[in-house]
């Protein structure tokens, strides 16, 4: 057989999702769908109240119900608490301190006498003093909300770096700003649900939606007072999690006390109304920035103090400040800095991880800040940003070197590709000129890390590879696919080492008993950490292969490659043997038989901040800048955004299909920051509990996207890629309040941008409003 | 998730009428809450606001409820006519084109194939987008029940938010009005935070003879801004058959504006709605000059 095989790289290629077909036929079966048998149904009570101590709860009438198999309250959940800071009971015996507060579950035959038995069941408070907002929080006197926090501070963080009075004395100019982001929640597909299942010898498993199985086994297992070596994490099919689902919530060890109690599998699900309400939001978060600059435009300090309302609890929401603290430290060249960031506890409810981590706030206020800034100088947008970037290899005042980075570059193609400096400077004249719609164009830009944080011990992800006697190979990975796409991006990846066609490989991503330990689904850090240990296990595979071919052809390993299922002499591409045979002959081979399997275990070159926040805590860095075209009604105050440019620091494009689907979800997410959604809470109180007043983007609202896809080709990244899924949410929005801005002079520097909030500031900038 | 304290309503009773007669016999008790599209009666069971009543009455089997028809210059439609008939009737494209323009800004497809006519017009919510050019066409609505048929003007047909004139043993069977004469114009706004599928903020018809940049007989309603759908009859006499220039569109705007009951509430403010209501009207009278 004379056959020639060229290489073909997978690289680059655009690639259909593993997962698309069946979820475009409706087979995916997803954990919303998961029926167990014998499987009984659970509910939560929660309570009405914002603060008040439980009097009394009165479950008999609940009990008594026919079909009711369980009734639990605080009494029956001794184990420990949850949340980052372990403050929060599963379910609440003595004192409620926010609207989801869960008092009392029950476990019953179908869904509707679950609904019947909470409505049973009777309690009794005494309401006490409430508190919504930071400052009323801090001041004396106020109710404190946790007897072991007296302050109401739940954490607070602090940097500063340079000489902050030495950069005060070298300004010419000092711009100040305030900047109050709101409360959104991800609004998943999947509504929260988990099944629990206890074994005779009081080991559990656990369906849940979880993006980080170790770290639940290991965060669950106290509040249950199981050994975490007992707890198994599966994960089915989930209808998005986008860092909701990086905490365990009190849902879940409920879910598995009633399973113990009822012996018996117990699947609860949330109603959407229940999960507006009772899921953890975006954080948000009150700035305040004073920033100097020198006459030329060179930024000389940055000064940001934040207060973020922790609500009742403390979920991840509270550590977004170590994102949030990069931004305002090290965007932008800035010699001297100075961060603060507390953590407040008040009677709202709390927040937790949200796709962007506290740097959509961040980069809403910096983004908003630096325009003005540009502004009280007279320089454009554009000159003043590319002024003060950071360049490659730059060393940021934390410690972290960004690498091979291309602010400038994002910049420049973003701007030349929209014409952004002939429109900006046209919008601006036309500013006072009368008609009703007026058009603006804006930028924003924003830095993110790229390569996973070390905020763990280990940063790290296992893999183990298989293959079998026909060349069908099985990875199985600790990375969790949550729908962003990692199963087709690590087929690609093993593909390309092993010459095999995608749908030979298998991904094995979903069992805690099979897989290897990995992080979990956060800080863009997936495709990094678990591709970069799919590609090493993957070449430890071939040159066990390689050994074993050249053994048979008398050549040397590196003589060989494998190419399209078949081991081909490298400088040819002759085909000398198909794949599986070598496999069997490896297998089948008496006394030297053996079967192609690997391991490892990658480990980033990260290292964890230490108590000063000084580290170099990502693999990579990376950039994006957007900018925004929009057309504003004067009266109505709507903002059609017509089309969007995005630049963005990719590192090396592994499939193209991916990386825009992420792209385009990732900026109609920061469009319903910017634009549209808000979770309106007063009092503590969720107002707008469905789609039909939290308003998320539907398909007509999407502008025209023009996508640029920069590659600096990072040297540690698989295949030269980088992290990307998280900077596209991050940088949208304040580009249209800075297009706003260039088409009316009105600024706005609370998002989101609602007709009415526009239609106001326009009314009240014109002297309309009395 | 049902609010905790609230029971959802418990039917006891299922009926699936299959002509009109059973229907009317099915509802002669007062016991009966009708099912059309059940966009509205399923939402406020699930939440537990329901005005249900114990018998579900299931009327989508009865063919004299249904059809888009024209005899004597009269239209007829249907009670169970749907948003998506309306946009895809020809008889009505040609016809009266205001309906097609306004379902064509009703909710989403999906809705538009189960909601209909009858259902929008028995739901009375202050913010029924269908309503409003049934007004601007002085359409009668047709009730019928077990005691026989009256007939009344939509326009009095609402009494407050879920309120109506009809009865509990009554049902919609149909709304008729004028086939529009030649020069007929009509046209509908709406606007929420977002294009699609939204619940009016404020909505506006605006009907009339066009001829010259005069409107003659003109009919000008909103929604979302009262207990009821709006009608602005001072507005209506003041640009009755004028030329509207800008002197008399800005003292249109303003009597408009006395006319109208917008509230504040968590979705919008009362001077937005008043802000949009003017930008509204200004816009379409200036588009008639
Ligand atoms: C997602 C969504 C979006 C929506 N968007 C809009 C929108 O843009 N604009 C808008 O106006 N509405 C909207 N609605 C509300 C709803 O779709 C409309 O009011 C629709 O016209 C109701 O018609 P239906 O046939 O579904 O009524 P049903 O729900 O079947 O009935 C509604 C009420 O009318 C009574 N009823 C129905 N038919 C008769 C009859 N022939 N005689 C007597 N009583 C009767 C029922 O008993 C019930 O009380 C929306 C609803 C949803 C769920």
């Amino acid at each position: 057989m004379d056959k020639i095989i060229e290489k073909h790289s997978m690289i680059g290629k655009r690639v259909t999702k593993l997962d698309a077909p069946d979820k475009a036929v409706a087979r995916t079966r997803y954990i919303n769908d998961m029926v167990l048998p014998r499987m009984l149904y659970g509910k939560i009570l929660r309570t009405d109240r914002v603060h008040a101590r439980i009097l009394s709860i009165d479950t008999s009438a609940a009990e008594a119900l026919p079909g009711v198999q369980a009734v639990i309250t605080a009494k029956d959940t001794p184990g420990g608490k949850i949340g980052v800071l372990r403050d929060n009971p599963p379910l609440k015996g003595d004192v409620v301190r926010c609207i989801r507060d869960e008092i009392a579950a029950v476990a019953a035959e179908t869904e509707e006498l679950c609904d019947e038995a909470i409505r049973l069941i009777k309690v009794e408070y005494e309401d006490l003093p409430t508190v919504f907002d930071c400052t009323s929080a801090l001041a004396n006197g106020a109710p404190i909300i946790h007897e072991d926090r007296p302050d109401n501070i739940a954490m607070e963080q602090n940097f500063e770096h340079g000489d902050m009075a030495e950069g005060e004395a070298q300004s010419d100019f000092v711009v100040e700003g305030a900047y109050n982001v709101h409360y959104v929640t991800h609004c998943n597909m999947g509504v929260s649900c988990t099944v629990a299942d206890y074994d005779t010898d009081g080991r559990v498993t656990i369906y849940t939606q979880t993006q980080y199985p170790f770290n639940v086994k290991m965060d669950i297992a106290p509040s249950l007072g199981v050994h975490p070596g007992d707890v198994r994490i599966i994960q089915p099919p989930v209808g998005g999690a986008f860092g909701s689902k990086l905490d365990v919530y009190p849902y879940e060890p409920i879910c598995v006390f009633l399973a113990k109690k009822t012996r018996r599998p117990v699947k609860l699900i949330y109603s959407r109304e229940e999960e507006f309400i009772a899921s953890p939001t975006r954080q948000p978060v009150e700035f305040k920035i004073r920033a100097g600059m020198k006459k030329d435009g060179t930024l000389t300090f940055r000064d940001c103090d934040s207060l973020l309302n922790n609500g009742g609890y403390t979920s991840w929401g509270a550590t977004t400040p170590y994102v949030t603290m990069r931004t305002m430290t090290s965007h932008y060249t800035v010699p001297n800095v100075r961060y603060r960031a507390r953590a407040v506890y008040t009677n709202n409810p709390f927040a937790g991880s949200f796709r962007g981590y506290g740097n959509v706030q961040a980069t809403w206020a910096l983004e908003t800040h630096m325009d003005k800034m540009a502004e009280k100088i007279g320089m454009d947008p554009i000159a003043f940003r590319l002024k003060n970037a950071n360049p490659p290899n730059q060393i940021t005042p934390q410690g972290s070197n960004l690498g091979c980075i291309d602010l400038v570059g994002c910049i420049e193609q973003a701007a030349a590709k929209s014409d952004f400096l002939a429109k900006w400077h046209a919008n601006n004249k036309a500013w006072a000129e009368p008609g009703r719609f007026k058009r603006g164009i804006g930028i924003a830009t924003s830095l993110h890390n790229a390569g996973g944080a070390k905020i763990h011990k280990s940063d790290g992800c296992g893999t183990m590879l298989k293959m079998d006697d026909y060349a069908r190979v099985t990875i199985i990975t600790g990375g969790s696919e949550i729908g962003q796409g990692l199963d087709t991006v690590l087929a690609q990846l093993v593909a390309e080492e092993l010459g095999v066609p995608m749908r030979d490989i298998t991904i094995i991503n979903n069992d805690s008993a099979l897989r290897p330990w990995d992080v979990g689904v956060h800080a863009s850090r997936t495709t990094y950490i678990a591709g970069n240990s799919a590609v090493r296990v993957a070449r430890k595979a071939r040159d066990q292969i390689l050994r074993a071919a050249a053994a048979h052809t008398n050549m040397l390993p590196d003589m060989l490659d494998l190419r399209q299922g078949h081991v081909v002499q490298a400088e040819t591409g002759l085909a000398l043997m198909p794949l599986d045979r070598i496999l069997r002959q490896m297998h089948f081979a008496g006394a030297e038989a053996e079967l192609v399997m690997a391991t490892d275990y990658y480990e980033p070159p990260s290292e964890p901040e230490d108590a000063n926040h000084m580290g170099d805590m990502s693999a990579a860095y990376s950039h994006a800048a957007h900018v925004a075209e929009i057309v504003v009604d004067t009266r109505l105050g709507t903002i059609k955004v017509e089309k969007i440019w995005s630049a963005q620091d990719v590192g090396r494009v592994i499939n193209p299909v991916g990386l825009e689907g992420q792209i385009e979800g990732g900026i109609a997410m920061g469009l319903g920051y910017g634009l549209s959604e808000e979770l309106k809470i007063v009092e503590g109180k969720v107002l707008n509990p469905s789609f039909r007043d939290y308003h998320v983007m539907t398909a007509p609202e999407m502008p025209e996207l023009d996508l640029t896809f920069i590659e600096t080709g990072d040297a540690e990244g698989p295949a030269g890629a980088k992290g990307i899924a998280e900077l596209p949410t991050i940088v949208i929005a304040p580009a249209i309040g800075n297009a706003l801005y260039n088409a009316t002079g009105v600024r706005i520097d609370h998002p989101p941008l609602t007709p009415e909030k526009v239609a106001r500031a326009i009314a009240a900038h014109k002297g309309l409003l009395g | 998730m049902l609010p905790q304290n609230k029971c959802p309503p418990e039917i006891e009773d299922y009926v699936s009428a299959q002509s009109l007669a059973e229907a009317v016999a099915a509802m002669a008790d007062g016991q009966g809450s009708a099912l059309a599209g059940g966009s509205d009666l399923w939402a406020q069971k699930d939440s537990g606001n329901g005005r249900m009543r114990k018998r579900l009455v299931n009327i989508n089997r009865v063919p004299d409820l249904r059809g888009v028809s024209e005899a004597g210059g009269v239209i007829r439609l249907g009670a169970l006519t749907t948003m998506t008939e309306l946009l895809e009737s020809t008889l009505l494209r040609d016809k009266v084109p205001v309906l097609a323009k306004t379902a064509d800004r009703f909710a989403s497809s999906q809705i538009r194939n189960v909601a209909t006519i009858g259902g929008n017009i028995a739901n009375a919510s202050p913010a029924g987008d269908a309503v409003l050019p049934l007004i601007g066409l002085d359409a009668q609505v047709e009730l019928v029940s077990k005691r026989g048929k009256r007939s009344l003007p939509l326009d009095s047909f609402f009494r407050g938010p879920g309120k109506t004139v009809m009865e509990a043993d009554e049902l919609i069977a149909a709304v008729e009005f004028a086939t529009p004469p030649k020069g007929f114009h009509g046209v509908f706004c709406k606007s929420g935070p977002r294009p699609a599928l939204e619940i009016s903020v404020v909505a506006m018809c605006l009907t009339g003879i066009l001829k010259g940049g005069k409107l003659t007989g003109p009919r000008l309603v909103f929604g979302a801004v009262g207990p009821t759908p709006m009608r602005c009859v001072k507005t209506e006499a003041l640009i009755d058959g004028k030329a509207l220039d800008d002197a008399l569109i800005a003292e249109a705007l303003a009597i408009m504006a006395t006319e109208i009951a917008p509230i504040d509430d968590f979705r919008a403010s009362k001077w937005y709605r008043t802000q949009m209501a003017q930008t509204f009207l200004e816009a379409e009278l200036n588009a008639c000059r």
